[in-house]
């Protein structure tokens, strides 16, 4: 197992200077997902196998192209924990047979959308956390199906336009929350990222370096197909996510949950929503004032309860 | 049978423009296919659409290679051999360019007998990837060239695919779309149905012997790590960042982290360097340097100046 010594990330100066991920993948200009993958690769290092769901991600690999530098295995989208399950157990009995040595062992890490993580592969998760399974599970959540012309997800806000809501007032649901449903199960790790917040996500991936057992990592995934933006906002908008408390940086391990980047002064949600066009419809033709309202409503609400304890 | 080529890059609405043809022809009393080309593509790389249309039905699937009509949006396209811009031309097909250049310029520069109009590029947008109105003007000068759709036909398949839009855009693609039907009328016919192919007009493949091969030499698992590097995404940028050194501060971690395509490679100087290679022209990086030493430009300008420079 790649447990190397802590990398000790406490500036931005010491984000890794060079790029494990090869360039030349198939994602969109300005992707969020792949901001959050390479940063976590740089990181992890060649020594893993990622077992890819359905969905953005599993363009990466178009044969006979990979950007990885190590193993790479495809399944369906309701089945990648169970597949990781598949590749541990191959390599622990390898291990005990010493067919493979220590140093040679790999990091089996999954990569799913959110409509694989909230949605259809829910269960081959939970199934994996209940067998204490050792491996890492990142999502990468553009809230929505992003591959397939943005259909709404689990994971799509309330009010965001998708392909498949396309009423004046946008998706009529809710976003699931996903972390309370992974920390329910008590795993060793369950952490909220963002690329737009590097140092954030690399001291994350230090720490679950460092452990055993299922590490499960949720990284909202600025969109600029999917929420309609210039791709070069994408930073932009991912730090507006953490400064406006719509997407809270989180840990959980040992059930206790600490927030690990409160905003000192939240920004209103609105300089959030009116650079996406999916939020467009509640400041154009008229402005949705009640609908905004709706929103700083429940991130107010999510805060209040984080500052009661 | 009508068989017809849309190239553009992605976003520009070539999906669009064969639709709204599409559509056209078939309120024209035609069968139809048309269909986008997809591919692993995203915004800014080279895609194609297409659209067959026939009185009888059609038969024939797959891409077309034998085009009567080759219309393409961005004509930065029409050089570079991944778009396939030229593929299957011949003295019957019609190449519509929009471009600012004369059809006397790309006449030269191509040197096929293919006949070449131009749809004078009018707005002058710095990125390329951003043309307004471009899907409906390639679908109006495809109808217009035709001669078989009437300006009522066109503007109800428009209204019927951009539906989903606001009223006032739908209002001004039909008004610009109207503009390049009426333009186009004096070529008005150019573009006439080719002929069916029969069997003995394809060349007869050569038999090639294929003897059983050991799986795992047939079938080769990738040894190489990060073979990905050998695509080149750099043909997606319409707009190039360009990093102004003296005004760089150094702070190579900034850039290199963001890039999400891990394209910003940190010199042995400690300064960036962009990998234009794979660079999809995002923008985050310039959108993200602290000293705002990082410029864009368009990237037909840029090669235009490189083109100078080496001359």
């Amino acid at each position: 197992m790649s447990k190397q010594s802590p990398l000790h990330f406490h500036r931005m100066k010491d984000m890794p200077s060079t790029h494990l991920l090869g360039t030349g993948t198939p994602t969109c200009a300005g992707c969020g997902g792949l901001e959050t993958l390479h940063t976590m690769y740089d990181i992890l290092g060649d020594k893993t196998v990622f077992v890819n769901a359905a969905g953005c991600m599993t363009l990466l690999s178009v044969y006979p192209f990979t950007p990885f530098r190590g193993g790479w295995l495809y399944t369906s989208m309701a089945s990648a924990p169970a597949g990781a399950q598949g590749v541990r157990d191959a390599l622990d009995i390898l291990l005990q047979k010493k067919k493979l040595s220590a140093d040679e062992n790999v990091e089996v890490v999954v990569i799913t959308g959110d409509g694989t993580a909230y949605g259809m592969g829910m269960s081959a998760t939970s199934g994996a956390m209940d067998r204490n399974l050792d491996f890492i599970y990142l999502c990468y959540d553009n809230e929505g199906y992003g591959n397939t012309g943005q259909q709404y997800s689990p994971a799509t806000p309330h009010a965001a336009r998708t392909s498949t809501s396309r009423g004046s007032h946008g998706y009529p649901g809710y976003k699931k929350d996903l972390f309370a449903i992974w920390a329910a199960h008590n795993p060793a790790y369950v952490a909220t990222v963002i690329a737009a917040e590097p140092l954030d996500l690399a001291k994350k991936i230090e720490k679950i370096q460092a452990m055993s057992g299922p590490r499960m990592l949720i990284s909202l995934a600025p969109c600029p197909t999917g929420w309609d933006y210039d791709p070069q906002l994408s930073v932009e908008i991912g730090r507006l996510a953490v400064q406006t408390g719509v997407w809270p940086l989180k840990e959980y391990s040992d059930g206790e949950v600490r927030h690990t980047k409160v905003p000192k002064q939240r920004k209103p949600v609105e300089e959030y929503l009116q650079l996406q066009g999916r939020f467009r419809h509640l400041f154009e033709p008229k402005r949705d004032a009640a609908g905004i309202a709706e929103i700083q409503s429940r991130i107010n609400a999510y805060w209040d309860r984080v500052d009661a304890g | 049978m009508f068989r017809i080529r849309f190239h553009g890059r992605g976003g520009q609405g070539m999906k669009t423009a064969s639709r709204i043809l599409g559509t056209a022809f078939f309120n024209a009393g035609y069968e139809v296919q048309d269909a986008p080309r997809y591919g692993a593509e995203r915004r800014g790389a080279p895609i194609f659409a297409y659209v067959r249309a026939d009185r009888e039905t059609i038969n024939e699937r797959g891409i077309i290679d034998r085009p009567d009509l080759v219309c393409v949006a961005d004509d930065t396209l029409v050089g570079m051999p991944a778009a396939g811009v030229v593929q299957g031309m011949d003295a019957h097909t019609v190449l519509l360019i929009n471009s600012h250049e004369t059809a006397e310029t790309w006449q030269k520069r191509l040197n096929t007998e293919a006949r070449i109009l131009i749809l004078t590029a009018t707005e002058d947008v710095e990125d390329r990837a951003e043309l307004p109105y471009i899907g409906s003007r390639c679908a109006a000068a495809a109808a217009a060239l035709t001669n078989v759709i009437e300006r009522e036909t066109l503007v109800a398949a428009l209204t019927e695919e951009l539906g989903h839009l606001p009223a006032d855009i739908i209002a001004q693609n039909r008004e610009i779309a109207l503009r390049v039907f009426d333009e186009m009328a004096q070529h008005a016919g150019l573009v006439a149905p080719g002929s069916m192919p029969s069997a003995n007009d394809y060349d007869s493949p050569d038999w090639i012997e294929m003897p059983f091969e050991n799986a795992a030499i047939s079938n080769l698992a990738i040894h190489a790590g990060a073979t990905s590097v050998m695509v080149r995404t750099g043909l997606w940028r319409t707009m190039r960042p360009v990093i102004n050194y003296p005004k760089c501060s150094g702070c190579a971690w900034i850039c290199s982290t963001y890039c999400p395509d891990g394209a910003i490679n940190v010199r042995a100087d400690g300064f960036p360097e962009i990998d234009y290679d794979h660079c999809k022209g995002c923008l985050v990086c310039v959108a993200q340097c602290p000293p705002h030493a990082i410029e864009s430009i368009a990237e037909h300008v840029a090669r235009e100046q490189e083109a100078e420079a080496s001359a």
